[in-house]
């Protein structure tokens, strides 16, 4: 899971968030380097992992599902993938971030020739974080990072949540020992204190941002949407990479604003073209083909006005709170709870966001996402009486995805809503 | 005493033929509980009167297991969920579940959406096992299966009941140690097709009747001349090596097993339960001293190729080979750093693949014929 790249568009100016956004990022990777330079502590971490700890320490970390996603967007995964299946002998069905990001680390380790990516070069790291909420190949990815590079991992194993009832007490115990434990480990690793002060002003922008994300993604809802849902990928960078940061609450207090605007003035980011059918989008995006996706859904009318996987970094607890903060992380993530819970949720969502219908990613990659497809599949269609359409893709690796066979699909999900409307017509 | 080839027929009899033993079992008016691979908390089914039996699912081609179970995912589980969707398993009261893969978190959804009434007792073992929340943490865990079980069965799980299957299972693992090294002296007698049969059988076997018949085993092995076995040897590492066929290759190469880390077969029995102070702290203290797993996390990130190099030079085996379950994302994963610590080693490896869903093994052979003439 977990993303974001800068997703090459419509030659039209960025709007002033998106220019905010990109500034705040770049200060991300320059932190990094700067750290680097001077031989302190970098660390790459999951996308869902407890960022508060580092944050409080200030220790720059990078994000590589986030980096990864921004480097299969522009097109340069192939060579990192390549050197993971050849050189390294991984298989080609683990995950894609993970074949491009080993393949990267081992060529940053052991290649005098590496070439970096163009934008969002990543320093080498001297310690790991590793969340299991999103998925337990996130363990076993870090684990070959962690063998690759010789560094440790700090663990926050924030358990599946098989059942349907919220984390029970013991679960909350063991989330907050480890969050207690990491703490202590990185007072060690980085011979720092931990300021409890600090990191509770860090939880308080943490969740101050979360709960502004959410505002946003539900602003959404009118119809016709003021956003191309798609939008919605680009502004996960700074929930990811920037959760804690009071320039994130800066951003979305701007996009804020602009979508507010788009809803006064009647426009829409989606474009000229008529928002003809409001679909829920399930999955992570096809970065490599995001910009393929975009054009068939426009010739279609067809606008994903929501989808699950953004709203991964929405966590709410009362900053203070070890216990609150702890059980969150094991239930942000779409995967880190079961598919009754999550494609039910989903069906609300789609019924609140007015949908005609639900596009799903079968991502070859994300073995867990896609079972939430398969099994969830029938609830949606219960819950909402909306078609369902599944089609193939990859997140990061192209060669995956098929152009025909997407617009197959899309164009019989079209047809299907078409249909429904005219009946109910 | 039986002799050697007739004991074991009868393992390979039962290893074939899984359902019919729960039918005797079910006819005895016994309630029987299906354990998915890899770790689970067996001796609490024992201890609460009912049969643990081992559920590996089997060679098929699923019709209806693809309706929830995304066919890029493993044979393994996609089988089961076809034997449940079609009633092979309707005789089992209950499955345990544990999550230690994305492929079991998405058979957690698959399996109630499919197979709904089969009740399912799930749960999860804590992955940052050094971490001091861990230990009761998986206690608590335990203790829900605990109190699933002696729902269905009716039964109370007392302290006492449980440590004497704790030690039952000791025996039950030391047992099958035991006839593994015996066997690696018999290699005349014990194929590798034969020594996967015993292994297989005994997870469907009650452990008393386990480790009675295994040991009757080693005995009249024990009682055999001890054989020089001229040819190679490997140790097979991964979830399961089946078919049949692809045991038969190794023999048709003149190549034996002389040792194995299959999750199917000495993973089980690798690690025994460790004396503590209550039964639930000893199950959940198993949890911990599993070492060199691709489902256990370890600190030690060398931990699995450096036991393999361990394992394959105290046997006697010049090569590890890799049974890749296909779609095993945790297999695969450890594939890379397993074959580079072998290499250190001085040990040679090669991976054949494992699928459920195909009677084509032609490429294993192809494989084995070439380590067997190199
Ligand atoms: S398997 Fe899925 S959840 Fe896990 S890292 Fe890959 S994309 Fe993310
Ligand atoms: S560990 Fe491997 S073989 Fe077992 S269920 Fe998971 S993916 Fe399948």
């Amino acid at each position: 899971m977990g993303e974001t790249p800068e997703v090459k568009k419509a030659k039209r100016p960025l709007p002033k968030s998106r220019v905010m956004l990109n500034a705040l990022v770049d200060s991300i990777y320059q932190a990094a380097w700067d750290a680097e330079a001077k031989g302190e502590p970098v660390g790459w971490s999951t996308s869902i992992f407890p960022q508060e700890l580092c944050a409080t320490f200030d220790i720059p970390v990078l994000y590589p599902e986030n980096n990864a996603a921004g480097v299969a967007a522009r097109h340069d995964s192939p060579r990192f993938i390549a050197t993971s299946e050849g050189e390294l002998g991984y298989s080609n069905d683990i995950c894609s971030y993970a074949r491009l990001s080993i393949g990267m680390a081992h060529q940053m380790a052991c290649d005098p020739n590496y070439e970096p990516p163009a934008v969002q070069r990543m320093p080498r790291p001297t310690f790991l974080l590793c969340a299991t909420n999103s998925c337990f190949e996130l363990l076993k990815w870090y684990e070959c990072l962690s063998r690759e590079l010789d560094i440790p991992i700090f663990m926050q194993d924030c358990l599946f949540n098989y059942g349907d009832a919220k984390p029970a007490k013991h679960w909350v115990a063991y989330g907050r020992s480890q969050i207690e434990h990491n703490i202590k480990r990185m007072e060690e690793f980085f011979g720092k204190k931990f300021d409890w002060d600090k990191f509770l002003e860090i939880q308080k922008i943490s969740v101050e941002n979360a709960r502004l994300f959410d505002e946003c993604v539900m602003m959404n809802d009118r119809n016709p949407s003021p956003l191309n849902g798609f939008d919605l990928f680009n502004y996960m960078a700074p929930m990811v990479v920037a959760r804690g940061r009071r320039e994130t609450t800066e951003v979305l207090l701007q996009l804020k604003r602009e979508i507010q605007e788009h809803i006064d003035n009647g426009t829409t980011t989606f474009g000229s073209a008529p928002q003809k059918f409001r679909v829920d989008w399930e999955g992570i995006a096809c970065w490599p083909n995001l910009g393929y996706n975009l054009k068939s859904m426009k010739k279609y009318g067809v606008n994903c006005v929501t989808n699950g996987y953004v709203g991964a970094w929405s966590l709410h607890y009362t900053p203070g709170s070890l216990d609150e903060m702890a059980e969150q992380y094991m239930l942000s993530s779409t995967n880190v709870v079961n598919t009754a819970t999550m494609m039910g949720k989903r069906a609300d969502v789609a019924n609140h966001f007015q949908c005609d219908g639900m596009f799903c990613h079968i991502n070859r990659s994300c073995k867990f996402m896609t079972y939430h497809m398969t099994c969830g599949r029938e609830i949606v269609e219960e819950k909402c009486g909306i078609p369902v359409v599944f089609f193939d893709g990859d997140q990061a690796d192209p060669t995956i995805f098929n152009e025909a066979q997407f617009e197959t699909r899309l164009q019989s999900l079209v047809d299907v809503m078409e249909t429904n409307k005219e009946a109910k017509q | 005493m039986a002799d050697v080839k007739s004991l074991l027929a009868q393992f390979e009899e039962i290893s074939k033929n899984p359902q019919k033993l729960v039918k005797e079992y079910v006819e005895a008016g016994e309630k029987v509980i299906a354990c998915f691979p890899i770790y689970t908390p067996q001796p609490l089914v024992t201890a609460a009167g009912m049969v643990p039996m081992g559920i590996w699912g089997g060679q098929c081609n699923p019709q209806l297991a693809g309706k929830y179970s995304p066919i890029f995912t493993c044979s393994l589980l996609r089988s089961c969920l076809e034997f449940g969707m079609t009633g092979v398993y309707k005789d089992v009261s209950a499955v345990v579940m544990p999550i230690i893969c994305d492929t079991f978190r998405g058979m957690n959804s698959a399996w109630r959406a499919g197979v709904p009434d089969i009740r399912s007792i799930t749960f999860i073992y804590p992955q940052n096992r050094k971490d001091p929340g861990a230990r009761d943490f998986l206690i608590e865990e335990l203790k829900a299966v605990r109190e699933a079980l002696e729902d269905i069965s009716g039964n109370t799980v007392t302290n006492e009941k449980l440590q004497t299957a704790i030690r039952l299972y000791n025996r039950k693992n030391a047992a099958m140690r035991a006839f593994c090294r015996t066997a690696n002296d018999h290699l005349d007698l014990v194929k590798p097709a034969d020594r996967h049969h015993v292994m297989k059988a005994v997870t469907f076997l009650k452990p008393e009747r386990a480790v009675e018949m295994v040991s009757e085993l080693t005995a009249a092995l024990n009682a055999e001349p001890v054989h020089r076995f001229a040819g190679k040897k490997v140790v097979l590492t991964g979830i399961t090596c089946e078919p049949d066929d692809i045991l038969g290759y190794f023999d048709q190469c003149g190549v034996a097993v002389v040792g194995d880390d299959l999750a199917q077969e000495s993973r089980q029995y690798r690690t025994d339960y460790p004396s503590a102070n209550s039964g639930m702290e000893s199950l959940a203290l198993h949890w911990f001293g599993v070492k060199g797993c691709s489902s256990a996390h370890d600190d030690n990130n060398t931990a699995r190729g450096d036991m393999l190099a361990a394992m394959a030079k105290e046997a006697g085996a010049d090569c590890v080979v890799l049974c890749m379950m296909r779609f095993c994302e945790i297999e695969e994963y450890d594939q890379p750093s397993v074959i580079t610590q072998l290499e250190k080693a001085g040990l040679m490896s090669f991976s054949i693949d494992i699928d459920q869903s195909t009677s084509d093994s032609g490429q294993a052979l192809t494989k084995i014929q070439a380590y067997a003439e190199n």
